[in-house]
C-alpha cells in the first residue's frame, strides 16, 4: 500500500462520514515531501472546518505525513485578488445579509479570503442555531456567489458547539 | 436508475431540529434544486425560503402552492412537518403518504388501535382520558398487570414514558404526564397504559416504496434500561440477533407500517423481543413515518459514503431498490441528561475523541441552557459516534469514551 492509499484508508473511516454529513466530498490527490494534498468538493467549504482534525488523524495514522493541504476542485484558478474579493464580500454582508439575520440576533463576519474561498464566522443567534446550515447554504452562499464572481466556495469557521445563545436550539420533537 | 440531478425538492425543515444540516448537505451532494419551507428560516436575497406553520397546514399549503412553483418531491425533515408534507404532496399529485397515515404514525393511541384492528403484535393496552379518576387508572393498570407502562400518546424521545410497578406509581406517573402535557398545551390528550414487555429492544429503519419495506439499518439497543424512565442511550448496528429473527422483525415492521396506511418514505420502528415465556414474542412498541431521530443517522454510512438522508431524498424522487449495505459496525451513544440544572460544561471531550474507534462527538445543547432529565426533558446533551470492524469494538469504544466525559450541571 503506498502512502496515498494509506491516507485514503485513514480518511475512509474517521473523516469521510463527517465530511459527507456536511455535504462535502474529499479525495486524495497525492503525497509529496511529507505533504498530503486532498481535493475537496461537494458542498463548497464543508471540509475546511475539519482541517485540524483531518491533519491530526492523517499524521497519526500515517507517520510519514507531516502536513495536509486542501485544494478546491481541479485547483480552480483564482483571477480575482483576495483584497478585492474581501471588499465585495464585506459589502454584501453589510448591505444585504447582516441586516436580515439581525432579526434573529445573528451576524456573519468575514474572517479571511484564501485562494478564493470565503471563510465566514457566524455569531450571536446564528452560532449553534439548528437552522444555521439552511441560512448558510440556502441564503448566504448563493447570494455571495451571485454578487461576488471569482469566489470558489464558502467555509463556515463557526464553532457552533460553543454557541451560548442560538436562536433555535436543536431538539427531537 | 432515475437521474435525479437537478430535480426540485421541497424540504420542510422545522426550526427546532437536529437534522437541517444533514438534509441540506445531502441535497447539495445530489445536486438537487432545493426549496425550503420552514417555521424558522429567514429568506435571504430572494432565495426560495417560504415561511410555514406546521400547526396550520391548510394556510401553509396554500402559501407554498402559490409561491414555489412545481416540485418533484416534498420531504418533511422531522415529525412535526410530516402532516404538512403529506397534505401538500397530495394536492400536488405526488406519490406520498396520506395525511391520515402520518397522523396515525404520530399518535400512539391511533397507532395502537390501528394495529389492534390489523392483528399486529403489540403490548396489551388501555387508553384513558387524561382527567380519568384514580380508580380508573389503577383499575386499568391492574387489569394489564404490573409492571406496566404509562405514556403520553404524542411525544417522542421517551419523553413522559414511565414504568410503574404498583398502584401508587401509576398515579404518580399519570400526574407527571399531565403536568408535561399541560406545559406544552396538550392537556386534553389521552394517556396510554400498556403492558411492560421485557426483552431485547431493536429499532428498524427503512424506506417504503408502494408499501414494500427496504431496510436501511437495524440497531440493537444493548443498554436499554428497564425503567422507570427509558433513556435510549446506545444504538449499535448491525444487530447481534439471528438472521431469521431479524427477518421476522422486519416483516412485522412492514406490516405495522401498512396497517397505519404508510406507503412511502422513511420509517423508524421500535420493537421488543420477549423470550421470557420460553418462546419468541415480538411486540411493536411504536413506529414513526420518519427516519431515526436526533443525529443518530450520522452513525450510518452506506456504500460509497452515502448518508441516510441521501437515501431518503432519492426515495422521495422515485429511486427505489434494495438499500446499499453498511460496511462494518457502527454505533451512536446519545448523552443523557442525568439531572436538572444549568449545563455548565462537558469536560473530557478531547479524551473521548481520542478513544480508538470514536469517529465523532457532537454536543448539541449550548452551555448555559437549562436541562432536564427524563421523563421531563426532550433532548440529549449530544451524540458520540463510533465505527469499527466488530460490534463489540464499537460498543466498547462508546462506553470507554462516555466514561471520559464529565458533565457539569449546576
Amino acid at each position: 500500500m503506498d502512502l496515498a492509499d494509506k491516507v485514503a484508508a485513514a480518511l475512509q473511516t474517521s473523516v469521510l462520514p463527517s465530511v459527507i454529513a456536511r455535504g462535502g466530498e474529499i479525495r486524495v490527490l497525492g503525497v509529496e515531501n511529507g505533504t498530503a494534498t486532498l481535493e475537496i468538493g461537494g458542498s463548497p467549504g464543508a471540509s475546511l472546518p475539519l482541517l485540524g482534525r483531518i491533519e491530526q488523524l492523517v499524521c497519526n495514522a500515517v507517520p510519514e505525513i507531516a502536513r495536509v493541504r486542501l485544494v478546491g476542485p481541479s485547483g480552480e484558478a483564482q483571477e480575482t485578488r483576495s483584497a478585492d474579493l474581501a471588499d465585495r464580500v464585506r459589502d454584501v454582508l453589510d448591505r444585504e445579509i447582516n441586516p436580515v439575520i439581525a432579526a434573529h440576533r445573528g451576524r456573519a463576519t468575514l474572517v479571511e479570503i484564501d485562494d478564493g474561498w470565503v471563510r465566514l464566522r457566524l455569531d450571536g443567534g446564528c452560532q449553534g442555531c439548528s437552522l444555521a446550515e439552511v441560512t448558510l447554504r440556502q441564503g448566504i452562499e448563493p447570494l455571495l456567489r451571485e454578487r461576488v464572481p471569482g469566489m470558489v466556495g464558502l467555509t463556515d469557521l463557526t464553532d457552533h458547539q460553543a454557541g451560548r445563545d442560538p436562536y433555535y436550539s436543536p431538539a427531537k420533537r | 436508475m432515475t437521474d435525479i440531478m437537478g430535480k426540485r425538492v421541497l424540504l420542510l425543515v422545522p426550526a427546532i431540529t437536529y437534522r437541517a444540516t444533514d438534509f441540506v448537505g445531502a441535497a447539495q451532494r445530489l445536486r438537487l434544486d432545493v426549496v425550503i419551507g420552514s417555521d424558522g428560516a429567514l429568506p435571504l436575497g430572494g432565495q426560495p425560503v417560504v415561511r410555514v406553520d406546521p400547526d396550520d397546514p391548510g394556510a401553509s399549503a396554500q402559501r407554498l402552492m402559490s409561491t414555489i412553483g412545481p416540485v418533484d418531491a416534498v420531504v418533511g425533515v422531522d415529525s412535526q412537518m410530516l402532516p404538512l408534507a403529506a397534505r401538500l404532496a397530495t394536492e400536488l399529485g405526488l406519490a406520498h403518504n396520506s395525511v391520515a397515515s402520518v397522523e396515525a404514525a404520530a399518535d400512539k393511541s391511533l397507532q395502537r388501535q390501528a394495529w389492534a384492528r390489523h392483528g399486529i403484535s403489540q403490548p396489551a393496552f388501555r387508553l384513558l382520558a387524561a382527567n380519568a379518576d384514580d380508580e380508573t387508572f389503577v383499575g386499568s393498570a391492574r387489569a394489564l398487570g404490573f409492571p406496566c407502562m404509562v405514556k403520553p400518546v404524542s411525544l417522542s424521545a421517551s419523553r413522559g414514558v414511565i414504568r410503574a410497578d404498583d398502584d401508587a406509581k401509576v398515579l404518580a406517573a399519570a400526574q407527571v404526564i399531565r403536568e408535561i402535557l399541560a406545559e406544552i398545551g396538550r392537556s386534553d390528550e389521552p394517556i396510554l397504559i400498556e403492558e411492560f414487555v421485557p426483552g431485547w429492544e431493536l429499532s428498524i429503519d427503512g424506506l417504503l416504496t408502494d408499501g414494500a419495506l427496504s431496510v436501511t439499518a437495524i440497531f440493537d439497543k444493548p443498554d436499554m434500561p428497564d425503567g422507570p424512565t427509558f433513556e435510549e442511550t446506545m444504538l449499535v448496528t448491525p444487530s447481534r440477533l439471528a438472521a431469521p429473527t431479524l427477518a421476522r422483525a422486519c416483516r412485522l415492521a412492514e406490516r405495522a407500517a401498512t396497517a397505519l396506511g404508510l406507503q412511502y418514505g422513511p420509517i423508524h420502528a421500535e420493537l421488543r423481543i420477549d423470550m421470557s415465556a420460553g418462546e419468541e414474542r415480538m411486540a411493536m412498541l411504536e413506529l414513526a413515518a420518519r427516519s431515526i431521530g436526533g443525529l443518530c443517522s450520522r452513525a450510518l454510512r452506506f456504500a460509497e459514503g452515502v448518508s441516510l438522508e441521501t437515501l431518503i431524498l432519492e426515495n422521495s424522487l422515485g429511486r427505489s431498490g434494495s438499500s446499499p449495505g453498511i460496511s462494518g459496525a457502527a454505533g451512536v451513544l446519545m448523552l443523557p441528561v442525568e439531572r436538572a440544572g444549568i449545563l455548565q460544561r462537558i469536560d473530557g471531550q478531547a479524551d473521548a475523541l481520542a478513544v480508538p474507534g470514536i469517529t465523532g462527538l457532537s454536543i448539541t445543547i449550548p452551555l448555559g441552557q437549562a436541562v432536564r432529565p427524563l421523563p421531563w426533558g426532550d433532548r440529549y446533551l449530544g451524540f458520540l459516534f463510533a465505527a469499527g470492524r466488530e460490534i463489540d469494538d464499537v460498543e466498547a469504544a462508546l462506553r470507554d469514551a462516555y466514561r471520559k466525559l464529565r458533565t457539569v450541571i449546576a
